[in-house]
Formats: C-alpha cells, sequence, structure tokens
C-alpha cells in the first residue's frame, strides 16, 4: 500500500448492497453508507447558498451521486436523500441529448430554485434553451451550478456557480460563495502532493489535481475546511 | 384501502395471489380500489374535482364500471395546464415524461406511492427469474419512475444493486462491458436500443457476448416493444432469457412472463383501458389508445389518462395460466406514420424486417417524407441493402403498402435510441 493509499483510508471491502460503476472505478455502499453522502452533498448545497425547501434540478446522469443521493425515492438503503434533509424537491432531468431538449420545458413548467448541471453538457443545455426561446441564464432567479471535473473544458460564459465534482473519487467540493475557493471539507477529503483524498470512502480513488493550490486561508464558513483554487480551465473563480 | 391486498406467495414462478384470481374477482376487486381512488381524487384534487363538476358526472359515489367510464378521458395538455391544480400532493421526486409530442408532462413521485410500486416491481422480477442473493446491474435508478423502484425492490428481494455508468445511449457500451466484468450479475435490466446495439457492438469488436454474459440467466428489457424475433436475438445472442418490461411514467405497469406473450398488467396498480376515437373499448384484436388509471390514492391521481400510446388488450389466458391481461404498447402516433389510412408503427415494420434471420436486430427508423405518394412507406435500416424485394413483399402483405421506399444506411452510425421517425432531410444528409 502505498502512502497515499493508506492517507486514503485503506482498501477495506465492505459488505455492500449497491455499487456503482463509475469511468476509472466502482463505488460500493453497504446500510447506511449513502447517507454519509447525502449528508454531504447537502452541505455543499449550503455553502453554494442553496436554500431549505428549494426546487433543485440535476442534470446529470442518474448514476451520479448528485442524482442518486437526491432522495430516499431514488435509492435504496438511503435513508434521508437532499429531498429530505432539506425539505427540497428534486427533479430528475438526466444528461443524455434526448432528455436536454427537454429541459427548456420542464423549467418553464417548474420554476426550479437551482439547476445543477453537469459541465460537459451545460453547452448543450444552452444551446437547446436558445432554440426554444428560454434563457436559462436570466430565468426568474434560478441559481446555476455547473458540475465540473478537475480537467473540465473551460465554461461558456454565464454567471454559474461551480461544483467540483469526481465520479471515481466521491469528490464533491463547493466554490463557496463568500470566500470564492473551493473548501476540501474537514474530515472528508484531504490536499496532498497534487492530488485529493477521499478520507471516508475505501473504493474512492485517489483524485489527481495537478494545477490544485492550497491557499492557506480560512473561511468562516468552514473554518477548517482546506481551501483551494485550481490552475485547471474549468476551476477559475466564478465569472 | 378497504379492498384487501393480494397476499403473497412466492410459490415456484407464482409471486402473489392476484396472479391466481379469476378475471371476474379482478374486476371486482379492482372496481374497488378504482371507486376509492376516484372519491378521494373528487375530494383533494382540485384539477379532477372541477373537470368532473363540469361534466355532469358525482364520482363520489360510482356504483359500477359502466359509472366509471362516464368520467371523462384527460390528457397531457389538461394536466399539463392544471399545474398546481393537478399536483396538489407535492412529490418529493419528480420526472418527465419523452414529451416526443409537444410538451412534457411533469410527474411527481411521493415516499406512499412509491412504496405502492414495490410489490409489482417485485412481482416482474419475480417472473423473469430474480432471487435473493443474486446481483441485478441496472440502469440509472433516475432516468424513468419505474426505474426508480427497481432498486428497492432488488433489495427488498434479498438481492444486490449495481449500477452502470451513463445513459442507455450506445457511446456508453464500454462502461457496461467493464461493469459485466466487474460485477459479474445474474440479472441485467437496460433498455432495447441499448441491448441490440451491444449485441452488434460486441460483434464487430470480436467479444464474445455469451461468454460475457455467462453470470447472467435473465434481463429485462425496456423503452421500446421487442417483436418476437428481436426477443429470440437477443436471448440467443446474450444466452439469457429476455423479459419485456413496459410501463408509463404516469403509472402503467406491465411485465412479461416465460410465456413472452405480452406483458402482463400489473392490476394492483393500475386499470388500462385501449379505446377507439370515440372513446369506446375496442373489439379484440385491435388496436387503441391507451387510456390509465391509477388504482391507489397517493401521489397525485391519474384517473383515466389519455396517453396517447397505441397498445392492445389480450384478455385471453396466458400459456403461463395467469389471466391478468397483457398489455402491448406498440408506440405513439409519431411513432408511426399513416399509410392507407392506417397507422402504422415502427413495431409493425420491424415485425416485417426481424422475420428475417439475416436483417433481425438492425437498427429500422421509418422515414417521414411529405413527397412519398399515398400508400408509399419510407423507411431507413441498418446495414447494406438485403433482400429487399422479399421485404417489400412482406410489408405489402402484412401492412397494405403498396409501395416501399428503402434507405439503406450502410454503416453510417445513428444512435437509435427511442426515436422511431426521422425525417428525409436527415436520411439524406
Ligand atoms: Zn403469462
Amino acid at each position: 500500500m502505498t502512502a497515499l493509499e493508506s492517507a486514503a483510508g485503506g482498501t477495506a471491502v465492505m459488505d455492500h448492497l449497491i455499487s456503482f460503476e463509475v469511468p476509472g472505478g466502482e463505488l460500493r455502499f453497504g446500510e447506511g453508507d449513502l447517507d454519509v453522502w447525502a449528508e454531504h452533498l447537502v452541505w455543499c448545497y449550503s455553502l453554494l447558498g442553496v436554500a431549505e425547501g428549494s426546487t433543485i434540478a440535476v442534470q446529470d446522469f442518474g448514476t451520479s451521486p448528485l442524482a442518486y443521493l437526491g432522495s430516499d425515492l431514488l435509492m435504496p438503503s438511503l435513508e434521508r436523500g437532499v429531498a429530505e434533509r432539506m425539505g427540497a424537491r428534486i427533479i430528475c432531468l438526466d444528461a443524455s441529448p434526448e432528455r436536454i431538449v427537454l429541459t427548456p420545458e420542464v423549467v418553464r413548467q417548474v420554476k426550479p430554485d437551482v439547476m445543477i448541471v453537469r459541465a460537459d453538457v451545460l453547452g448543450l443545455l444552452l444551446e437547446g434553451s436558445k432554440r426554444s426561446g428560454v434563457n436559462l441564464a436570466t430565468i426568474g432567479g434560478m441559481t446555476i451550478v455547473a458540475a465540473c471535473g478537475i480537467d473540465a473544458p473551460p465554461l461558456p460564459p454565464g454567471p454559474w456557480q461551480r461544483l467540483l465534482h469526481v465520479e471515481s473519487s466521491l469528490l464533491l467540493a463547493p466554490q463557496c460563495t463568500l470566500c470564492g475557493s473551493y473548501h476540501l471539507r474537514e474530515g472528508v477529503y484531504r490536499a496532498h502532493d497534487g492530488h485529493i483524498i477521499n478520507l471516508l470512502h475505501p473504493d474512492a480513488a485517489l483524485c489527481e489535481a495537478p494545477g490544485l493550490r492550497v491557499t492557506g486561508e480560512t473561511c468562516s464558513l468552514g473554518p477548517n475546511d482546506t481551501l483551494v483554487e485550481l490552475a485547471s480551465r474549468g476551476g477559475g473563480r466564478p465569472a | 384501502m378497504s379492498a384487501t391486498a393480494p397476499q403473497q406467495l412466492c410459490d415456484g414462478g407464482t409471486y402473489d395471489e392476484i396472479e391466481t384470481w379469476s378475471p371476474q374477482k379482478l374486476r371486482d376487486w379492482q372496481f374497488e380500489l378504482a371507486r376509492e381512488v376516484v372519491a378521494d381524487a373528487a375530494e383533494s384534487n382540485k384539477f379532477y374535482a372541477e373537470r368532473w363538476r363540469q361534466a355532469g358526472v358525482d364520482a363520489t359515489a360510482l356504483s359500477d364500471w359502466n359509472d366509471f367510464k362516464k368520467l371523462p378521458l384527460v390528457s397531457k395538455p389538461d394536466l399539463v395546464a392544471a399545474g398546481d391544480a393537478w399536483t396538489t400532493r407535492r412529490g418529493r421526486v419528480a420526472f418527465s415524461t419523452r414529451g416526443t409530442s409537444g410538451e412534457p408532462l411533469v410527474v411527481w413521485l411521493d415516499g406512499e406511492e412509491s412504496q405502492t410500486y414495490f410489490v409489482p416491481t417485485m412481482r416482474g422480477y419475480w417472473w423473469a427469474g430474480f432471487r435473493s442473493g443474486e446481483t441485478a446491474l441496472m440502469q440509472s435508478p433516475a432516468w424513468h419512475r419505474l426505474a426508480a423502484m427497481e432498486g428497492h425492490s432488488v433489495l427488498k428481494m434479498g438481492g444486490r444493486a449495481a449500477y452502470y455508468w451513463g445513459s442507455g445511449n450506445p457511446q456508453y457500451a464500454d462502461y457496461f462491458v467493464e461493469a459485466m466484468r466487474r460485477v459479474r450479475p445474474q440479472f441485467v435490466t437496460t433498455t432495447a436500443p441499448f441491448l441490440v446495439s451491444l449485441l452488434r457492438r460486441l460483434g464487430d469488436d470480436g467479444v464474445d457476448a455469451r461468454e460475457l454474459f455467462s453470470s447472467v440467466h435473465s434481463m429485462i428489457s425496456v423503452g421500446l416493444p421487442l417483436t418476437p424475433p428481436l426477443r429470440e436475438h437477443l436471448s440467443e445472442g446474450f444466452g439469457a432469457e429476455v423479459f419485456e418490461r413496459s410501463g408509463t411514467q404516469e403509472g402503467a405497469a406491465a411485465d412479461e412472463c416465460s410465456a413472452h406473450t405480452a406483458p402482463h398488467i400489473h392490476a394492483d396498480v393500475c386499470h388500462l383501458e385501449v379505446l377507439d376515437p370515440l372513446g369506446e373499448p375496442v373489439a379484440p384484436g385491435e388496436r387503441g389508445r391507451l387510456v390509465v388509471t391509477k388504482l391507489f390514492a397517493a401521489g397525485d391521481p391519474v384517473v383515466r389518462y389519455d396517453t396517447g400510446d397505441i397498445a392492445e388488450l389480450f384478455e385471453d389466458p396466458c400459456a403461463c395460466g395467469r389471466e391478468l391481461p397483457r398489455l402491448k404498447i406498440y408506440g405513439r402516433p409519431e411513432s408511426s406514420v399513416m399509410i392507407g389510412g392506417r397507422a402504422v408503427t415502427a413495431y409493425d415494420v420491424r415485425m416485417c424486417v426481424d422475420a428475417d434471420p439475416e436483417l433481425v436486430g438492425r437498427m429500422v427508423l421509418l422515414v417521414r417524407d411529405t413527397d412519398a405518394g399515398p400508400g408509399v412507406l419510407s423507411v431507413a435500416i441498418e446495414g447494406d441493402a438485403h433482400n429487399a424485394d422479399e421485404l417489400e413483399k412482406r410489408l405489402g402483405e402484412d401492412l397494405g403498402v403498396e409501395k416501399v421506399a428503402f434507405y439503406w444506411l450502410g454503416n453510417a452510425r445513428m444512435a437509435w435510441g427511442f426515436r422511431q421517425v426521422i425525417d428525409i432531410s436527415e436520411v439524406q444528409r
């Protein structure tokens, strides 16, 4: 076991009930394990300024934690998902092209407060919206959060907030609305030598983050979190 | 609910008591459920209360199925326009219908309704051979309302749920193959177009599909109706029995038994009618429009909802011995073309194509071509031309088509997905 692997919590194999095959690995969950991550996602949303009781639309694959942690109705063994913890409502939009074309109309009908969009499909979504005459960027107070990987290509210009999201590492790190840096939450992740280490999930892959810079600053929204910035294209400060 | 729920049996191939009921007992029991649901909607749902008041129907006291049939049909535009007046129960999770015809309908799900679907889902999985201790490899829980209940049902049956990455688009085939190798599931649930393109892709890559699927005994195919030759082709190709599962986001749910005659309706959760354009039940052997009523007072009510799907009911006994009626959903009006005054669905054309063992499993799309004359069917078929004269003859005999314009797509890779009709401009590109 390398030092990094040992820092990542070892390679214990759980007696799992559920597994997700993700690009670059597999994540297994036993009874109650998903709740840890639902709680963490709620924490991410709170740093992104998502209010309790919000209606949250998720344009990502159903096998993304942004989708499946949404509610206990979606996932067995999840006691309380985001909807149950925040009194929120979740709209599953999926990230396949044939679903993305429906989004402008769904948004018009349901008027979500927040939309979490997989960064890869943000361009496609904006294009489709323009065609259907809906400007998502300016729709009545809706916040759009782009869920970006470490190497995400530059986002189209717009007032997007960002959530760092790497599936195989189960990395969910919000770009703070207060300090502008990404928060690596205390006790959940650690930055180490150009990597981000998931401290809680034994299956989580080490996340290579070559452009990672620990700012050394602190933020009152998470005084013990590690604040980082990414030199890579997807991770700049909010526009 | 005052009507007593059927007992769970899990005896051989039988999951629960409802499968042993006579058609009369089932109809009487369903009526009790329908009466409760309608009374609840009249009481608690603004949209339905107003709709029924306008129609002059006393929905609080239905006395028989004839009373039920007086309830007016509702359509997607009605529910979209009703908005909050229909979605009064404020479910926690929403899914949207595909919306190939106009606006998508957003359908909410709450906890009680979700629970109601566990039994039918477990019943369908049981029929397909899923048992405790097995692992099911499935597609995402969030892509369809019925899929959201599948993981729950698998765990309730003592199994494990594994999910492969991405959507049902063929571009995710590599992730699926990786998942197959790692998980070694006994059971797989995915979409029909994905299975078709996966089988071809494995062949192209020189991967032995039966070897890759050697741990799998059964597969559930969703999303598109299977023709019998296509089901055989997939079962043979993967070396696992394929079962068709069908349903709608608005509440219809049906699963195939091992006789594979058409999916049996889960009559404990939905009452399904197939009606002619005048709103009357079609004669046996005829197709009509699928109309759905959910049979439980949870979630937002769906009563006599005209889905627009073209479907057929089979009420004769199935070879499996179950008397639960069966339903085949063939497609939507927009996934069909009018030939000689008759709606020809993509399924009908696939029936003729799949009858040729050399053609079965190829992607088939209807081509909308306003310049083609009346009686001319335009159809795009993947791969090189093969036995076109014989196929044209079959299409003529079976569908009354006078002439066929074939567009052989060669190696052009098109994502089949759920699309069944394309425009002529897309073929000529
Ligand atoms: Zn049967």
